[in-house]
């Protein structure tokens, strides 16, 4: 481990070499994962939380872990602080976390360019509130994958919507990740019905401002052509999902701590497992494919009610944005502010 | 069969692969097997959240037990071999479907339990008609139990309503002619197409990323043939002697007990020609078509060797030699050693040999594929510069630590041109840190899904056999040749390699 005060791009690759040299080195790697936690006004810096997720997704995915705090001020001097690790603490990981300060807080990229593992996928990570527009960041532009996490924004149901406006194919977000396993519970119940079953209606009791809730409707009308209905439980998560067939029968699926109780007409209740998982197993889920995820894009799009997702290129193309305007609240050419 | 689920979607790739709603039932539930991998590969499979919602496991043993001192049983079975790690509510929700019947394996009254349960749980439990039978017994008792479902109509799909799938451990059979009629007893009894043979090697990972490493790639395809090979060797090394086995093992011999599966499984799938798709079916045809090709040593009594171990020191512990093991009969002439030199008589295999070797009581417990290439026709080099370089290799490690290394040659730092070996360590454990699933886990799971890619068919069976009986009858009345037990087989072995004028690989 080395940590570097004040430094410079140049001196971080070397002493990332040399790290690479003198500890070991982590053969196999399969991704950058770049993490970008931006100091909010006020917040202790999530870091931590950072790399104790990574290190885990790191155990499924050997990857190299770049986490980027930016603190853009224009008064502040321009500013490079970095701490180099390998084979250390973070297990399977190596890693630089790097806080930037001044008008290089705008200019990440070029610290992180060269130090992006050569020839293998790299994945922007954003562990806070989601931009409104990816491609205004230039961490979001080099990345083939994007994951964002809704559940951090002020207005989760919001920022979901703005996510499909702004959508390109290898956006994921982590409200959706959550999902799995109620949706491998309902696909589950939904494989013992009679063939030609027609599902009428359906229920989904999840917080109004919950962006997985309205992710899994989504799913449902995207999946069964139908509009689900969501309805508050008023406990601030997911708590069932009622499918009525068109016989009068109903499939229900309702939490009970951590598990559920699944139902079906015809057959005792069973209690399945639904499990918690750590924001380490969410993120080793979201790194195991690297490709567009279409059937997010098409719950997205069911939940939002905006189209032609699938139709959007994979790449994104940065779009300048001066922060100085932004800080005098022009908003210029974003859609929606959240 | 269930009907098309329209939240199913191919795309949709984080969903699992859940099998349909099912009982297993394990024949011999008090055994090893089904304490150490089988119950624990239950568990993990349901805490890995890959069981239906409707799962029973029927234990079926000579006991007097009832349901809860067996679910006690398999809780402490399961909780001391999980790999994954032990959450109460998983445990608690598999045990509400863990059901025992005592009995004999001859005793009709028990049979006509199991089937009265069966056809409970199908109420009770939802499990719509669908079992697996584990046969986790010894070969001898195969035949009563078949007899016995046969007899109760429990291995008939459509008295039953649902499939009825049997899984048979090896040995699968002594010889030709006692695999043959196992097989046919089974495939009478059950479907050919629900019998499930297991061979819990190719449940591996290594195993299964071999077949990727050959038709995913595109460097390793056009060296692969008998132009860049020059030989390959498959070694399957234990440190451990014969234990508790020597019934069976005295029996058996390692020819029996690990050359006809194991090897020649791995043996087919180094050799074999691309499927046209990844269907069990195409996979099984090729591999049939490398067992046939496969060609004996002229001369079996100089193009094999076969050892027994004496006493001698492994890893720091002195151990007894095979004859003085306790249940061996002190003239015994059953190998626990053996290596062959086999062909496979095909266009792109012609001429290059392939030895096998699989042996108690060597230094260390690994089993790997090494293919070995020809050297350079021509060095532009000093002969000297290049007398540390040897032959580029592509081993596949299957155990213990699970990975694949690539040997070739590179100049060594300095001003002087030397070349020397180096090589490049690919493990699974470090690229792919996360614990591969146990072997069994995967196979129980494909076995209630119905996915028969990884087990073995009867006529790769039957082929196999035909390799092995010739080698048998030319050994009868001979003696294995004796080596020190720690020692990495007997001196013919490396004789065998020399006359070729090739080494062994030291695995």
């Amino acid at each position: 481990m080395a940590a570097l005060w004040d430094t410079t791009g140049t001196e971080v690759v070397r002493e990332l070499a040399a790290a690479r040299r003198s500890d070991g080195v982590t053969s196999g790697l399969v991704l950058t994962l770049v993490a970008v936690v931006d100091e909010q006004p006020g917040q202790t810096t999530p870091v931590k939380a950072v790399e104790d997720a990574a290190t885990v997704a790191a155990a499924a995915h050997p990857c190299r872990l770049l986490v980027v705090t930016r603190s853009p001020a224009h008064e502040a001097p321009d500013r490079l602080d970095a701490e180099v690790v390998v084979g250390g603490r973070l297990g399977p990981c190596e890693a630089v976390i790097m806080r930037m300060q001044g008008r290089l807080a705008l200019h990440a990229e070029s610290v992180v360019m060269p130090l992006l593992a050569p020839d293998v996928p790299v994945v922007a990570w954003w562990h806070g509130p989601p931009p409104p527009q990816l491609g205004t960041d230039p961490l979001g532009v080099v990345a083939e994958r994007r994951i964002t996490d809704c559940a951090q924004a002020d207005d989760p149901v919001a920022a979901l919507r703005q996510r499909a406006v702004d959508y390109h194919a290898g956006d994921t977000d982590l409200s959706w990740t959550r999902l799995t396993g109620w949706r491998t519970l309902v696909a589950g119940a939904f494989d013992q019905v009679d063939e030609g079953t027609v599902v009428q209606r359906a229920s989904v009791a999840a917080p109004a401002n919950d962006a997985s809730g309205a992710l899994l409707a989504g799913w449902l009308a995207a999946r069964l052509g139908i509009t689900p209905e969501l309805t508050d439980p008023g406990t601030g998560r997911v708590e069932s999902v009622r499918l009525g067939l068109a016989n009068g029968d109903e499939i229900t699926i309702v939490r009970e701590g951590s598990s559920a109780r699944l139902h079906q007409p015809g057959q005792e209740d069973r209690v399945m497992p639904l499990l918690e998982r750590t924001l380490g197993e969410e993120l080793a889920e979201e790194l195991r494919r690297l490709d567009a995820d279409q059937t997010y894009a098409a719950a997205l799009s069911a939940a939002t009610g905006v189209s032609g997702l699938e139709r959007r290129p994979a790449t994104r193309v940065h779009t300048w944005v001066d922060p100085a305007e932004v800080a005098v609240g022009t908003v210029g050419h974003h859609e929606v502010m959240m | 069969m269930s009907p098309v689920n329209p939240l199913r979607d191919p795309q949709d790739r984080r969903l699992p692969r859940i099998p349909e709603p099912c009982a297993l039932v394990i024949f011999g539930v008090t055994g090893d097997l089904a304490r150490k991998k089988l119950i624990p590969a239950v568990y993990d499979l349901a805490n890995r959240g890959l069981l239906p919602p409707a799962f029973v496991v029927v234990g079926f043993a000579r006991r007097d037990w009832d349901d809860a001192t067996f679910a006690r049983l398999a809780r402490e079975a399961a909780q001391e071999h999980a790999r994954t790690p032990w959450r109460e509510e998983v445990w608690a929700r598999l045990a509400t479907g863990i059901r025992f019947v005592g009995g004999s394996f001859d005793d009709d009254v028990a049979f006509d339990r199991l089937d009265r349960t069966l056809e409970e749980l199908r109420d009770t439990h939802g499990i719509q008609g669908n079992v697996a039978f584990y046969l986790s017994i010894p070969p001898a008792s195969y035949p009563v139990v078949l007899k016995q479902l046969a007899r109760t109509g429990m291995a008939d799909n459509e008295r039953c309503g649902g499939w009825r799938r049997v899984v048979v451990e090896k040995p699968f059979g002594h010889d030709l002619a006692s695999a043959r009629e196992l097989n046919q007893l089974v495939d009478e009894v059950f479907t050919p197409a629900d019998v499930f043979r297991i061979d819990h090697y190719l449940g591996k990972e290594t195993v299964q990323n071999l077949l990727a490493l050959r038709f995913a790639n595109t460097l390793f395809y056009p060296v692969w043939n008998n132009r860049y090979v020059d030989s390959v060797q498959i070694t399957m090394a234990e440190d451990v002697g014969i234990g508790t086995r020597a019934g069976f093992y005295d029996a058996a011999g390692a020819a029996r007990d690990v050359l006809q599966n194991h090897l020649l499984q791995l043996l087919t799938l180094v050799a074999m020609e691309e499927p046209t798709s990844f269907d069990a079916e195409e996979i099984r045809y090729e591999k049939l078509k490398v067992l046939k090709a496969i060609k004996l040593p002229e001369d079996i009594a100089t193009g094999t060797v076969r050892g027994q171990y004496r006493q001698g020191w492994v890893a720091g512990q002195r151990v007894a030699g095979y004859l003085d093991e306790k249940g061996v009969p002190p003239d015994s002439t059953t190998e626990t050693y053996v290596a062959v030199r086999l062909g496979v008589q095909n266009r792109r295999w012609a001429g290059v040999p392939f030895y096998l070797r699989a042996g108690k009581r060597l230094p260390r417990r690994v089993t790997e594929l090494a293919v070995i290439f020809k050297r350079a026709p021509h060095l532009p080099f000093h002969p000297t510069d290049v007398e540390m370089l040897g032959n580029n290799q592509l081993v596949i490690r299957v155990q213990p630590e699970e990975g694949v290394v690539l040997k070739f040659g590179s100049k060594v730092p300095g001003t002087t041109m030397e070349v020397r070996d180096i090589a490049m360590d690919f493990q699974y454990g470090e690229a792919f840190t996360e614990p591969s699933p146990e072997a069994y886990e995967r196979l129980v799971r494909d076995v209630l899904i119905g996915d028969s890619t990884l087990f073995p068919h009867a006529d790769e069976v039957e082929q196999s056999w035909r390799v092995i009986d010739p080698l048998q009858e030319a050994w009868a009345g001979t003696r294995p040749e004796p080596y020190r037990a720690g020692e990495w087989g007997p001196r013919g072995a490396d004789e065998l390699l020399a006359r070729d004028g090739r080494v062994w690989r030291r695995a």
